[in-house]
């Protein structure tokens, strides 16, 4: 069993100018604000709890009228020195690409775009699953389509990250993101809400992951799966018993960051961190 | 209500992510069905499969939603031209270049929709008259008309593979087979039952050679004509005037129908015949003045069914109903054989053949001869519908008229 090859040096974007503006999901109530000071030390906090498991963490400067960019997980595809932005279904968010991509090049990533015609909002909607076999053996991206990504643009992602694409169909428009429904632990183990999937979906991770930890619908709503893998770490927004006992059988440490202020905008942990070290080519 | 039909691609990694198996399901289930057309395989894991699929529903009504919903899984609409149609520049000859048909069903891409042709018959091109009622329909060359707008080369236009019979019936041996070692009496009997089934759908065509004279058929082949069985007839000189020697000599060429001897001077029983029908003028007269009053052309007369008797040089007379024009022959049994469903090629060879050349594929086409010679040839001429038996004519007319017995319905 080894460790999960990426998930050690991690994109964040403090919460300077989060607030929810506008909906662009079953979570996000504009009446209903987030507590500004709440939300800061909820962020420090999950810093805190990442920074004590190891990870390296990158901050990019937050942004006025742009209140998801603290969900750098949608800010695109990271594939060793690649980064392939996202393209975002929603207009709200249209305007973070820019940074996103200003970011990426200012440090030296070699920026590759998706075609102007397809939708994908980045790891958000595609995570790797696998071990490094053979040298040059790439890792399999599990991405979702249906809600923030459409399917057609799978192909194009494969074709610019060179690595094999299993797609998925999201079916909960509350699990709007494949980051809400999968979360990948290590080589062989990951965890998965089947709420989210569809049959097909549920038959292609089955499939493809050797061990299953499977979410029962409360942990998924929850966010269970919206998980910082770091190591044997595991960074959750909230951890009922039944989980934090089998992910300790399995040699995890789980530390909780409550993260409810992000719940608002329909996010958690793992939408508030972008690994920079996938590479995808295994 | 008219099928619509559309061609979808999808790329991707569509085999492991079992897309292309949810897109088929969807597909089914929507009530429509999908041909795969083609399907490239990545050769590694990491290389993306592509599929080319092209789905029918029963209506645009299913298929519209349908394509739509497959788009969400990233199967999209193949973008495919109209057919390119160019204005014929002479009466009779078709641009260069046409479409050449076949007997299968056809469809044309027309304003960006794909049109039925009304009347799929092989070896003719294809004319698109915009606005009309019928605007797609196959026309021989000979009636192609200077300013007709005919479809050349292939872009545009779908034509559907036959359709394997399902099921294991005593024909499923027999699809475009010949067999000559099969039980007759039960080729017979589902010959009946077709006959039977889709007698209430269309027409029963009859195309007769002179051997189902010879052999003794006619008052079975005649029962069958007076019972309602046979709506149309198709024959030559030869079987219309053995038929009336029959009748009115009970020789045929020449032979006694009942003794089975050569009768003094019979050689010339069916130039007598042939020369007084003429001076009647018609068959139709001839029985009108009860000069032949009974056999095969007698009950098409009385019961008004329509028949062509096409002439060739080696025709005796001919009897004044033969058409002396090849051409016109054609027109003549291409204007009757619409409604067609039930095809019985009766020992005839060159007049089943231009039978065959005019059905559509979907027509049942049984072709019953003792020379196995002449099934394989009308499948090789392109009429793959064609059953062959191969047994006596005479034998399979009299138990065919056994087996159905009374009138049909």
């Amino acid at each position: 069993m080894s460790e999960l090859p990426w998930g050690r040096r991690l994109l964040m974007c403090r919460p300077e100018h989060f607030t929810v503006l506008y909906e662009i999901n079953p979570w996000m109530h504009t009446e209903v604000r987030p507590d500004p000071d709440r939300a800061m030390a909820q962020f420090d906090g999950l810093m805190a709890q990442l920074l004590a498991a190891g990870a390296q963490i990158e901050l990019m400067e937050p942004v006025e009228q742009l209140p998801d960019l603290v969900f750098t997980a949608n800010a695109g595809v990271v594939n060793g020195r690649q980064f392939v932005p996202a393209r975002f279904r929603h207009p709200e968010r249209q305007g973070e690409t820019a940074h996103d991509a200003a970011w990426f090049t200012a440090h030296g990533f070699a920026v590759e775009w998706l075609p102007d015609d397809v939708v994908h909002e980045g790891a958000g909607d595609a995570l790797p699953f696998g071990a490094p076999g053979a040298p040059g053996e790439p890792l399999v991206l599990v991405s979702a389509y249906r809600f923030r990504s459409d399917a057609r643009s799978h192909p194009a992602l494969s074709m610019l990250t060179g690595a094999p694409v299993r797609s998925v169909e999201l079916t909960d428009e509350r699990l709007y993101h494949l980051d809400l429904t999968f979360c990948p632990l290590d080589d062989r183990r990951a965890m998965v809400a089947p709420l989210g999937l569809d049959a097909y979906g549920r038959k292609v991770i089955d499939a493809l992951v050797p061990e299953l930890l499977v979410l029962e619908e409360d942990e998924a709503l929850a966010f269970c799966a919206n998980s910082v893998v770091v190591g044997r770490n595991v960074i959750m927004p909230s951890c009922p018993p039944r989980l934090g006992r089998i992910l300790e059988s399995w040699g995890f440490a789980v530390a909780v960051a409550p993260v409810d202020e992000f719940l608002m905008a329909g996010g958690a942990c793992r939408c508030l961190t972008l690994a920079l070290d996938v590479d995808l080519r295994g | 209500m008219a099928p619509a039909i559309e061609t979808v691609e999808i790329e991707g990694h569509i085999i492991d992510s079992l897309i292309l198996a949810k897109v088929m399901d969807l597909v089914l289930a929507a009530g429509a069905d999908y041909e795969v057309q083609s399907v490239h395989i990545g050769r590694t894991n990491r290389d993306i499969s592509r599929a080319r699929i092209q789905i029918s529903a029963p209506s645009d009504e299913i298929l519209g939603p349908l394509l739509s919903q497959l788009q969400a899984h990233g199967a999209n609409r193949v973008v495919q031209g109209d057919a390119e149609l160019v204005a014929a520049d002479t009466d009779g000859v078709l641009p260069a270049g046409f479409y050449a048909t076949t007997n299968l069903p056809t469809w044309v891409r027309v304003s960006g929709r794909w049109v039925g042709v009304v009347n799929p018959e092989m070896d003719c091109g294809i004319v698109v008259r915009p606005g009309r009622e019928q605007p797609v329909r196959t026309v021989p060359m000979h009636r192609v008309r200077a300013g007709d707008l005919v479809v050349v080369g292939s872009d545009g236009v779908r034509v559907e593979a036959p359709e394997r019979p399902r099921g294991a019936g005593p024909f499923e041996f027999m699809t475009s087979e010949v067999s000559s070692e099969k039980p007759k009496a039960v080729v017979v009997a589902e010959v009946a039952d077709r006959v039977r089934r889709e007698k209430t759908a269309g027409k029963v065509l009859a195309v007769c050679g002179p051997a189902v004279i010879h052999t003794g058929a006619g008052p079975d082949l005649a029962r069958l004509v007076r019972a309602g069985w046979i709506d149309i007839l198709f024959a030559g000189n030869g079987f219309a005037a053995h038929d009336i020697e029959a009748n009115v000599m009970g020789t045929s060429l020449g032979v006694s129908m009942g003794g089975g001897t050569p009768s003094d001077g019979g050689h010339a029983n069916h130039l007598r015949v042939i020369n007084e029908v003429r001076r009647y003028g018609s068959i139709a007269a001839a029985v009108e003045a009860g000069y032949v009053d009974g056999g095969v052309m007698y009950e098409c007369v009385r019961r008004g069914v329509p028949f062509v008797l096409a002439g060739s040089p080696r025709d005796d007379g001919p009897l004044p109903d033969v058409y002396r024009d090849v051409v016109e022959a054609a027109d003549a049994m291409r204007y009757l054989v619409s409604g067609v469903t039930v095809a019985l090629m009766l020992a005839s060879t060159l007049h089943a053949i231009a039978t065959g050349n005019l059905l559509p594929a979907g027509v049942q086409t049984f072709c019953v001869d003792i020379n196995q010679a002449v099934v394989t040839k009308l499948a090789d001429r392109g009429s793959h519908q064609a059953l062959g038996i191969v047994t006596d004519v005479g034998l399979f007319v009299s138990q065919l008229a056994e087996q159905l017995g009374g009138t049909p319905g």
